[in-house]
């Protein structure tokens, strides 16, 4: 999903829209594993391979799923700077991942199974 | 923290802009400051962080948030009241046209009793200035029905709109007098335009004091907006 520099617009385009679907997941995913402020959330985004998705786009999204429940957020002291707003998964947010990452499984395997050819799949010679 | 600042504040131009209260606006400011200032104590930039569109970024987390945007309209509220104001007097004076020789058949009040000059004054003055505010807040509640607690701004027009004439009235019969009561334009234009700022700021005070009600979160989120890096 890593995009190369250099690719064309298109291939930009494509992989916002993909990523337009499952963005709420992935931070949800990630937030279940640690809990993290804004900011570390985008870098372990950009760890994960997805350095096109920027704070400002971030930001908003983990505001909407505070209100809407699924995330939680507490100050955290900290040693080095200034408190941090530390969001972590609620139990409506772990369950609603593991509705969406089954969800996906799904989506995901059914995509496959059109994407990949098969033995016996006609072929134009 | 300058920048941080500066953001914040562009920030807040644009949520004002968009029509968010500001409690509202003070909440997610300080939401967004925490986050930033620990961004920056990590070595982000909080104007590259939020890129160079603050003010789409602002609107976009004000509508992630769930905050009601409420327009104020200052500009078709005091066009509305204006124009109702207008049509009130006109007709008002029509109506007053038409029934005073009725009312002067009618009521014969006999010389020996002695009407105060203020009776006279208040009735000369009161009854016109009533016709005007009148006339205005009714244009406003039947016109900008569409618009969210114009009720309530109606109901503060009906208060703050006859008060603002009472404070204006004596300040501008006191620039008169210092004119030694001089009917040059120059002078009767500045006590029209006294009169004037006095109820327009009595009308926007209306809408300010209407719209101060506790806002709930409303409205579902639009789509998120991811941009590429």
């Amino acid at each position: 999903m890593v995009l190369a520099e250099g690719q064309p617009t298109d291939d930009n385009d494509r992989q916002t829209q993909l990523l337009r679907g499952v963005l709420d997941m992935c931070l949800l995913a990630l937030l279940s594993r640690e809990p993290a402020h804004g900011y570390e959330l985008v870098r372990r985004m950009e760890s994960a391979g997805f350095n096109t998705i920027s704070y400002g786009t971030i930001y908003p999204l983990l505001t909407r799923m505070r209100r809407l429940g699924l995330v939680a957020d507490e100050q955290q002291i900290s040693p080095t700077g200034p408190p941090r707003k530390v969001y972590a998964l609620t139990e409506a947010g772990r369950a609603r991942l593991d509705a969406w990452q089954n969800q996906w499984t799904r989506f995901a395997g059914t995509v496959d199974a059109i994407l990949v050819p098969t033995d016996h799949s006609p072929s134009r010679s | 923290m300058e920048t941080i600042d500066s953001v914040l504040s562009e920030a807040d131009r644009a949520w004002r802009a968009y029509g968010i209260s500001s409690t509202d606006r003070r909440v997610l400011a300080a939401d967004l400051r925490l986050d930033l200032a620990a961004a920056a104590a990590d070595g982000g930039d909080p104007v590259q962080l939020v890129g160079g569109d603050v003010a789409g970024f602002a609107r976009r987390l004000a509508d992630e948030a769930g905050v009601r945007r409420v327009r104020p309209e200052y500009r078709r509220l005091l066009l509305t009241a204006l124009a109702g104001a207008l049509l009130g007097s006109l007709l008002g004076a029509g109506i007053f046209r038409a029934l005073y020789p009725v009312l002067v058949n009618m009521i014969d009040i006999p010389r020996s009793i002695d009407v105060p000059v203020q009776v006279a004054v208040v009735v000369y003055y009161g009854v016109p200035a009533a016709v005007v505010v009148a006339g205005a807040v009714t244009a406003v509640r039947l016109r900008l029905r569409d618009l969210p607690q114009i009720r309530r701004t109606a109901l503060m027009m009906s208060l703050l709109l006859p008060a603002a004439g009472i404070v204006v009235t004596p300040i501008t019969m006191a620039y008169a007098w210092s004119t030694n009561y001089s009917t040059a334009p120059e002078v009767l234009v500045v006590e029209t335009v006294m009169v004037l700022v006095a109820l327009a700021g009595a009308t926007v005070l209306a809408r300010r004091l209407s719209l101060r009600e506790r806002r709930q979160a409303t409205g579902a989120p639009p789509d998120v907006a991811i941009e590429p890096a």
